[in-house]
């Protein structure tokens, strides 16, 4: 009976593991189909569970939307969010990790306690804000709050602690200023932080929503989750056009991911942090 | 601008290496590079948390500032006058969403990750599979979820319809919208929380486990007394952070409700954005906003508390 047990019990736990990682890539496989169903087809029972190949509803949603206008925005949002919240954490995540000077407990509190604020709270009075130095329906609004990162400063802290403080000692020796001794060897050093702390901050940019949503009211500046949720406003009954647009909308996304796998998973480990 | 103005103490400071020294000449290199972040902060969190109380005591004209005017605490007197939909009520809605991420998500999350631990790189697809919802934006996938919960034509019912069980309305009715809206928000959320499971449980010592079984232990007693004590710091991890997250769902309930039906998925995030973005009673939005924040605020400090006893 043991034995029966011990080839049972691999064999029951790699089905329930099939059935259950089928389950969450279901919603997947369903927008797909309903992406390339005839308009039809997503009124009968039983619904049907393979694609029709039917291309058009792809052309019908892409043209409701100036998707190209949408897209460029979002790439340039994200991008350049990425490039100020890396430079804004390593130049902090250096200062606090690797400078000693007075008053480095009480600024790094500073940094900690922004973490207590949710975005939610900050929408009223940035709106404010952004009204009173014009910077409504701009990039910039969308770019600059998320310039600094919590966690990109704290990651990169402790990549710089973990290491051997001499060596930012030699090379000041040697005349090199502090800036161009990050640059030349803390960033390779803190490689593996950086990634993580881009890849964390460009999905945070290319998946938001309430903030571009409330902040912008022109396609002009908004990125591509507000035009997908204005498309899903006017044409909330169209199934097929609203899957084919949900499908090329979360591509890029599902593709970077793919490519990326292994920095997620360890991005996530880092958000845990400690939790190696 | 930067390099010149900092290498002229260092290389004063070549000859005597004193800690006292060193910690003078590197206060305006920390100051100058933890500025750019800190101004961020300064500007778009820290003055607008502050801004958030002082609009919390006005009656404030959203259109011509100027014309705001000071009516202390009043706003605040509001969340206990009868509204619709009430603070009180919205605070539960919060609470019932956020007990359901809370308590639905950590079990859930805690049982996908013992199925999926020690399986060996062939579950490794399967971790992949469970993690990709969580990637996705939410405008998206929550549109897709939207026609999933579709009483006439959805996939929900034909499953239902399947197995000769009646339909159900779904988000149509206010019984069952927020189960729906929980379903959806688990199957994006849970593949973060499986992760950090992973991470507890490759750490979980395999040595006391095999002990608890030569003295007897069956499976589910070496879990209970063995296994989950260990676990227990990542549990309180992600118990704190999906707390603080669902507090914050907005987006979900956007697409999927609205708010309604009649109410009964208006949390206090979006009774939020509805009084400041929709009806414009942006004082007493901003006393929302104030009470979230403590909130929050608590569950964060928890979460360091966690974090620490974590690390140590």
């Amino acid at each position: 009976m043991a034995t029966r047990r011990r080839v049972a019990g691999p064999v029951l736990r790699r089905v329930v593991a099939v059935v259950v990682g089928l389950t969450f890539l279901g919603p997947f496989w369903w927008v797909l189909v309903t992406s390339l169903a005839r308009t039809g087809d997503v009124y009968k029972f039983p619904p049907s569970l393979l694609p029709h190949w039917h291309w058009a509803n792809y052309a019908r949603a892409w043209a409701a939307a100036p998707w190209v206008r949408l897209f460029g925005n979002t790439v340039l949002i994200a991008l350049c969010t990425v490039v100020l919240a890396v430079v804004t954490s390593v130049l902090a995540g250096y200062a606090f990790g690797v400078l000693r000077f007075r008053g480095r407990t009480a600024l790094f509190t500073v940094v900690l306690a922004v973490m207590m604020v949710p975005q939610t709270v900050l929408l009223i009075p940035d709106y404010v804000i952004a009204q009173t130095i014009d910077w409504l329906d701009t990039y910039w609004i969308q770019i600059i709050p998320f310039g600094g990162s919590v966690f990109g400063i704290f990651l990169v802290r402790q990549f710089f602690a973990g290491l051997p403080p001499e060596l930012f000692d030699a090379a000041e020796l040697d005349g090199a200023g502090r800036l161009r001794t990050l640059w030349s060897i803390g960033v390779p050093l803190v490689r593996p932080a950086v990634i993580i702390v881009a890849l964390n901050v460009f999905m945070g940019s290319w998946n938001a929503f309430v903030w571009p949503f409330i902040m912008t009211s022109s396609t002009s500046v908004q990125p591509v989750e507000v035009g997908l949720a204005t498309f899903y406003g006017a044409e909330g009954t169209d199934w097929t056009g609203l899957s084919a647009a949900v499908t090329f909308t979360t591509l890029p996304v599902l593709a970077l991911f793919l490519a990326l796998q292994r920095h997620f998973v360890t991005g996530a480990y880092s958000a845990a942090g400690g939790l190696k | 601008m930067a390099t010149t103005q900092l290498d002229r103490p260092s290389r004063r400071g070549v000859a005597v290496r004193s800690r006292r020294r060193s910690r003078d000449r590197s206060g305006p290199t920390a100051v100058l590079f933890s500025l750019p972040a800190l101004a961020i902060f300064a500007i778009f969190t820290i003055l607008p948390t502050a801004y958030t109380f002082v609009i919390s005591l006005f009656d404030w004209n959203p259109l011509n500032v100027s014309q705001s005017t000071f009516i202390g605490a009043d706003n605040y007197r509001k969340l206990f006058a009868h509204s619709t939909p009430s603070f009180a009520a919205s605070a539960l809605t919060s609470l019932y969403f956020t007990a359901g991420m809370v308590i639905g998500g950590t079990a859930i999350s805690l049982a996908i990750a013992l199925l999926l631990s020690r399986g060996g790189s062939w579950l490794s697809g399967v971790r992949v599979a469970v993690f990709v919802p969580h990637v996705t934006p939410l405008v998206a996938t929550s549109i897709v979820w939207v026609w999933i919960f579709n009483p006439q034509f959805g996939l929900a019912n034909a499953i239902l319809r399947w197995l000769h069980l009646p339909a159900v309305d779904w988000l149509d009715s206010s019984s069952t919208a927020m189960p729906a809206i929980l379903t959806y928000s688990l199957w994006h959320e849970v593949g973060f929380t499986v992760v950090i499971f992973l991470g507890g449980l490759a750490v979980v010592s395999g040595e006391l486990g095999e002990a608890a079984r030569v003295d007897g232990a069956n499976r589910w007693q070496e879990f209970w007394y063995v296994t989950w004590p260990q676990l227990r710091p990542v549990t309180l991890f992600v118990v704190t952070i999906s707390t603080i997250s669902s507090l914050q769902a907005f987006t979900q309930f956007f697409v999927m409700t609205e708010g309604g039906p009649a109410h009964a998925t208006t949390t206090l995030s979006y009774l939020l954005y509805q009084e400041a973005f929709v009806f414009f009673h942006t004082g007493y939005a901003a006393a929302l906003a104030v009470v979230l924040f403590v909130v929050t605020a608590l569950f964060t400090l928890l979460q360091f508390r966690t974090r620490r006893s974590t690390l140590s």
